[in-house]
């Protein structure tokens, strides 16, 4: 990639080196925050915790407009019943894909289905003797949220949660290579990109390829002590800081969201 | 069914038969596969005897096939046996609703081409001709072929023909250096009809047949006078 990006000196020491979390304590933790032009991937397991992380992380929104979270799961209400809550800024972007695969492919199927099934009325018929062209409505949900990425302009933010919308869609190694383009822009463009993808959804193999080509990866994990479910955060990888490597229970407040209870090195 | 070569005049001939059937007040449809319904309605005006308002009164009702796969799920490259039911309930369903008496399929070639085993290509083409029948629906599938000689086939698929119950053979012949369009019936069932060649002209007043002789058709050697 022969792109250069200029950066403003004004730009420089509004943004600094590191951007935040969004969790002042895990920020305290990775010394700091996480560098400019990280690329994070979460390991995620069911009820860890992740998707609201996924949204805090959007918090901080340093600039707004250039700041965008990509749900592939929630809808745009329950994103802003979420946020609202917290009282973390409303005026970023979201995407939402999983409401839009559902109008543009799931009820497409499902009008089909039901033409298949019942038939034609008279008025269906009469409609399609005057529909002359296909509606050109397939969507590459997954080149779509890429090139939106890459549009993004210098110190951006973006979350995606979660890619396992497109690990079950598409060819992961396709998804493999769309992830090396984002993240060559995210190190260019001096952005942080957050991504979740459930450890369930991806072979090992994949995870290996995915926590390489990550700046910094995190193992989200639930696991039960008595009769209480405890969440914790491994920091797994960190790349030229392995002081940062740690073990972090968290917990969810509702004034906080997600806050570490307690901090352990364990490199 | 209407077999025939590229350019032969099908489409055209697809074309009068609907809007003779139209001007008669018959309700008619027409499934086209090969080319935009747009080109289709753009062409069918050059018949000085049709008017459009066969088209919005719905008399004449031009339907893409690319229009009713996509709105039946059918976008994919291969048909199964579902997606095969599917298609000839759909088409069964239109000429049932608006009672359809003359239908065109354009063709029956581009859609077999997406059913991959023989046996299906068969079974469709059987239970959509037996249903239309049915309902009184006198049905011209048309067959693309590559040849119209005396050893081809007169359908791609070969199965086409077999239940069909008249075939009309359409292609070219050389003639003095000219390309002539020729119509032959080669089987018309429960008919006494001729099986010779015509000589076929597209016009705007429709297909004009004229017999064509018999020397005509053969090479030039044999042709001349007094050989």
């Amino acid at each position: 990639m022969n792109k250069q990006i200029k950066f403003s000196l004004e730009d420089e020491e509004f943004f600094g080196s590191v951007g935040s979390f969004g969790v002042p304590k895990f920020d305290l933790a990775m010394r700091g925050g996480i560098p400019r032009g990280f690329l994070v991937v979460a390991f995620a397991e069911v009820g860890c915790g992740s998707d609201l992380f996924a949204k805090q992380f959007t918090s901080p929104a340093e600039e707004p407009d250039n700041t965008i979270l990509i749900s592939t799961n929630e809808s745009q209400l329950e994103i802003a019943r979420v946020f609202k809550k917290y009282g973390w800024p409303t005026d970023i972007g979201v995407r939402t894909l999983g409401e839009e695969y559902n109008a543009k492919v799931l009820e497409k199927e499902l009008l089909a289905s039901r033409y298949r099934l019942e038939g034609f009325k008279l008025n269906d018929i009469q409609r399609l003797a005057q529909t002359r062209f296909v509606d050109d409505d397939t969507q590459d949900f997954l080149t779509d949220m890429t090139n939106e990425i890459m549009a993004m302009g210098p110190y951006f933010r973006a979350v995606i949660d979660s890619l396992d919308f497109f690990m079950t869609r598409d060819d992961p190694y396709r998804v493999m290579s769309m992830l090396r383009m984002m993240q060559a822009h995210t190190q260019l463009s001096r952005g942080i990109l957050f991504i979740t993808v459930s450890n369930n959804s991806i072979s090992p193999a994949v995870k290996q390829e995915m926590s390489s080509i990550a700046d910094m990866v995190c193992d989200f994990k639930v696991r039960t002590i008595g009769s209480d479910f405890e969440t914790s955060m491994i920091i797994s990888k960190f790349r030229n800081a392995p002081e940062n490597l740690s073990i972090m229970v968290y917990r969810v407040t509702p004034e906080e969201g997600i806050t570490p209870e307690t901090v352990e090195r364990i490199a | 069914m209407v077999s025939g070569t590229c350019g032969s005049g099908k489409t055209t001939l697809a074309m009068e038969f609907l809007v003779r059937g139209a001007l008669s007040g018959e309700a008619c449809a027409h499934f086209t596969a090969t080319e935009p319904s747009v080109k289709l309605l753009e062409n069918i005006r050059q018949f000085a005897f049709f008017n459009m308002n066969m088209i919005d009164d719905g008399l004449i009702n031009v339907f893409d096939m690319d229009v009713l796969y996509s709105w039946l799920g059918l976008d994919k490259a291969t048909f199964d046996l579902d997606d095969v039911h599917a298609l000839i309930k759909a088409i069964v369903d239109i000429v049932n609703t608006i009672g359809v008496t003359r239908l065109v399929v354009d063709s029956v070639t581009t859609l077999c081409y997406k059913i991959k085993s023989e046996q299906l290509i068969r079974d469709f083409l059987f239970t959509l001709g037996k249903k239309l029948s049915t309902l009184g629906c006198t049905t011209l599938l048309i067959s693309e072929i590559t040849s119209a000689s005396e050893n081809a086939h007169w359908s791609s698929f070969g199965v086409e023909e077999a239940i069909a119950d008249g075939i009309i053979v359409m292609g070219d012949v050389e003639r003095m250096g000219h390309l002539l369009r020729f119509l032959q019936v080669v089987k018309m069932r429960g008919t006494a009809h001729s099986r010779a060649k015509h000589s076929i002209e597209l016009t705007p007043l429709g297909v004009m047949l004229t017999p064509m002789l018999k020397w005509g058709a053969m090479s030039d050697k044999q042709s001349r006078w007094g050989s």
